[in-house]
């Protein structure tokens, strides 16, 4: 209960796409320099949750949004430019997606699109960047080769030092190490413990080791409602509803 | 069990019969083409103009005349003359101090007489039924400033070639920022749903018109409304309109096959659709807006209809855009005239074998980036 903060603040957020209601009432206060997870079975809302937190859902067909959420006290769908938002909030995607050019070009493209051009700023957002995601000493010697020529889970360390070079506050993370092999995995969440530092961190994961072994909060999804949000301990040792205990039990998902 | 055998004996001759029907074919046209053709082919056919031209120009006699004893040699004028073939007489070299560097025209102006032009007359004495040296003898006893008849002879593709790089050139400016434009905004920006299907229905539609319509109505709209003429400017934009379908439906290929998380993860850092789609899309694109651009020239080399009805049939180099100076006949067109209004199947299979190349060359371009583009993708 150190920085009880709340950085994010759902109210009564329901989500549809055309007729087909995928969120159902979420109510969420999100705290600050704290890592949350999203857990649940696959259609269950998680990713679709994350994705309206920086608005990327506006980019679907037909969805439609009813409720408030709170970024820092500011209603993100109607104060907040969503090009704003978007830089404060930046995302990790489940594949890793680098751009196809350099390394150096594509942890560059968002300082470059906010308008930074000096090559000097630029080298040392670059640096800064790939150190914060733990991965200057892999890649030093190669900033100018393309960023889909190393391995994956070096690419989506890129794809998280892409994300940080534009100084963002929160960082979402969809399933990142789904497409990634064990070691890469570790590598990745131990990163976002060392980030959590300085960044208030949501992940989605299907993982429910993963989520045990680095989130501070973790709420479970079920058909597009929260069935349950707390102190992780609390929701892998003793949870409340029974339906949590099942899938955390793997008795379903 | 041996009727089945039979049966599929049968089938399997037929289809062997079939591939071996169309490259007999394909090799009798080709071999047809490259046996009438080929003997056309030479240096002159590919630097020379068309049409044979005319000169009446006057020149001073060399100050300082050199002495020597080379067969043909005109000292006055510090040229060789040469008959050729046909016996007319040619000048096969101009010395570095000839007078004909300074040579003018009736009007006045400088004319440029080079190696190759034919001579036919000095002052008011004919030189075709002499020998070279009674034709050199005549021109050094001429008076001072005489007046010669040079003829640039004709016969090669140059105004041909000219013309259709001119209408390549002026098609593709026009076509390629429209074509790949609105494949951006129907791929980008334009919302799913009947509206744009109804766009997509008419663009493939578009393409699928014979292009003599097309023809028919460039003649109508920019030939006679607009009053361009038989113009390279009414040819490229009646072309333009043809090539828009292909240009749209190949770069929004191409667009379709850029990943989604290209853009989703451009927008997510913050970048607006206008950056994201000139950073991200546009150069992934590229090859894909390549290889349309060069089928477009495919397109463009291969066309014959619309193009008689726009720009015309004149066997010259433009030397304007619209108007009577802009009328202008390619290399296909020009293939269709000589067949038709002169029976000169040597020279038409002449020219067919420069497209036949063109084209070749283009394909090949298109495979080697659309190649290039796959292996990148592949990484």
């Amino acid at each position: 209960m150190s920085n009880e903060v709340s950085k994010f603040s759902v109210q009564e957020l329901d989500l549809y796409y055309s007729n087909f209601q995928a969120l159902k009432k979420i109510n969420m206060e999100i705290q600050e320099k704290e890592i949350t997870a999203f857990i649940g079975p696959s259609g269950c809302g998680k990713s679709t949750f994350l994705k309206t937190i920086n608005r990327m859902n506006d980019l679907v067909e037909g969805v439609k949004v009813d409720g408030k959420i709170y970024l820092d006290g500011v209603d993100i769908y109607k104060d907040i430019d969503v090009i704003k938002l978007r830089s404060r909030v930046g995302m990790v995607f489940q594949q890793p997606n680098p751009f196809p050019m350099s390394i150096y070009d594509n942890v560059a493209y968002g300082p470059r699109i906010h308008g930074i051009k000096k090559k000097s700023v630029l080298d040392e957002i670059v640096e800064k960047s790939l150190r914060q995601a733990a991965i200057w000493d892999e890649v030093k010697d190669k900033l100018k080769k393309s960023a889909r020529a190393v391995s994956g889970g070096q690419q989506q360390r890129i794809c998280i030092a892409r994300t940080l070079a534009v100084e963002p506050e929160v960082i979402l993370m969809d399933e990142p190490t789904s497409a990634l092999d064990p070691i890469s995995t570790l590598k990745i969440e131990d990163l976002a413990v060392e980030l959590k530092e300085q960044y208030t961190i949501i992940i989605v994961t299907h993982n429910m080791q993963q989520a045990s072994r680095i989130s501070d909060k973790t709420a479970f999804f079920l058909t597009g409602e929260v069935i349950e949000y707390g102190k992780t301990e609390q929701i892998f040792n003793t949870p409340k509803n029974k339906k949590t205990e099942d899938y955390i039990t793997g008795r379903f998902g | 069990m041996n009727s089945r055998k039979l049966k599929d004996s049968i089938l399997q001759g037929l289809i062997y019969f079939s591939a071996a029907f169309t490259i007999f074919i394909l090799t009798v046209i080709i071999g047809f083409i490259l046996y009438k053709g080929v003997p056309g082919i030479n240096l002159h056919f590919l630097t020379r103009q068309w049409e044979e031209k005319t000169t009446f120009v006057r020149v001073d006699k060399v100050a300082e005349p050199k002495d020597s004893d080379k067969e043909g040699y005109v000292s006055s004028l510090d040229i060789t003359l040469k008959k050729d073939k046909e016996g007319n007489l040619y000048i096969s070299k101009i010395g570095s101090d000839s007078s004909l560097d300074s040579a003018v025209d009736m009007l006045g102006q400088s004319f440029k007489v080079k190696s190759d032009d034919k001579l036919s007359k000095v002052d008011s004495n004919d030189l075709s039924e002499l020998s070279v040296a009674d034709a050199v003898k005549m021109i050094n006893q001429s008076q001072d400033n005489m007046r010669l008849k040079i003829t640039r002879p004709g016969g090669g593709i140059v105004p041909m070639l000219v013309s259709t790089i001119y209408i390549i050139l002026l098609s593709l400016v026009i076509a390629a920022p429209i074509g790949i434009l609105s494949a951006i905004y129907l791929n980008e920006y334009a919302k799913p749903g009947k509206i744009l299907n109804a766009i997509r229905f008419a663009i493939q539609n578009l393409a699928g018109i014979p292009s003599i319509i097309y023809g028919l109505f460039g003649m109508l709209i920019f030939v006679q409304y607009f009053g361009m003429g038989y113009s390279i400017l009414a040819g490229a934009l009646t072309l333009s309109i043809i090539l828009l379908p292909t240009i749209i439906s190949t770069t929004e290929e191409a667009l379709k096959a850029i990943p989604q998380t290209y853009r989703e993860s451009s927008l997510g850092l913050g970048a607006t659709k206008l950056q994201t789609n000139y950073k991200i899309i546009l150069p992934n694109a590229l090859p894909g807006i390549l290889v349309a651009i060069i089928l477009s020239i495919g397109r463009i080399v291969g066309e014959s209809a619309a193009l008689m009805l726009t720009a015309g049939t004149v066997a010259q180099i433009p030397t304007a855009i619209t108007g009577n100076e802009a009328g202008a006949a390619t290399l296909t067109i020009k293939l269709y005239m000589l067949m038709k209004e002169e029976g000169d199947i040597a020279t038409a299979c002449s020219i067919a074998i420069i497209l036949l190349a063109l084209i070749i060359v283009l394909n090949i371009t298109s495979k080697v980036i659309t190649r290039r583009f796959l292996k990148k993708q592949g990484i």
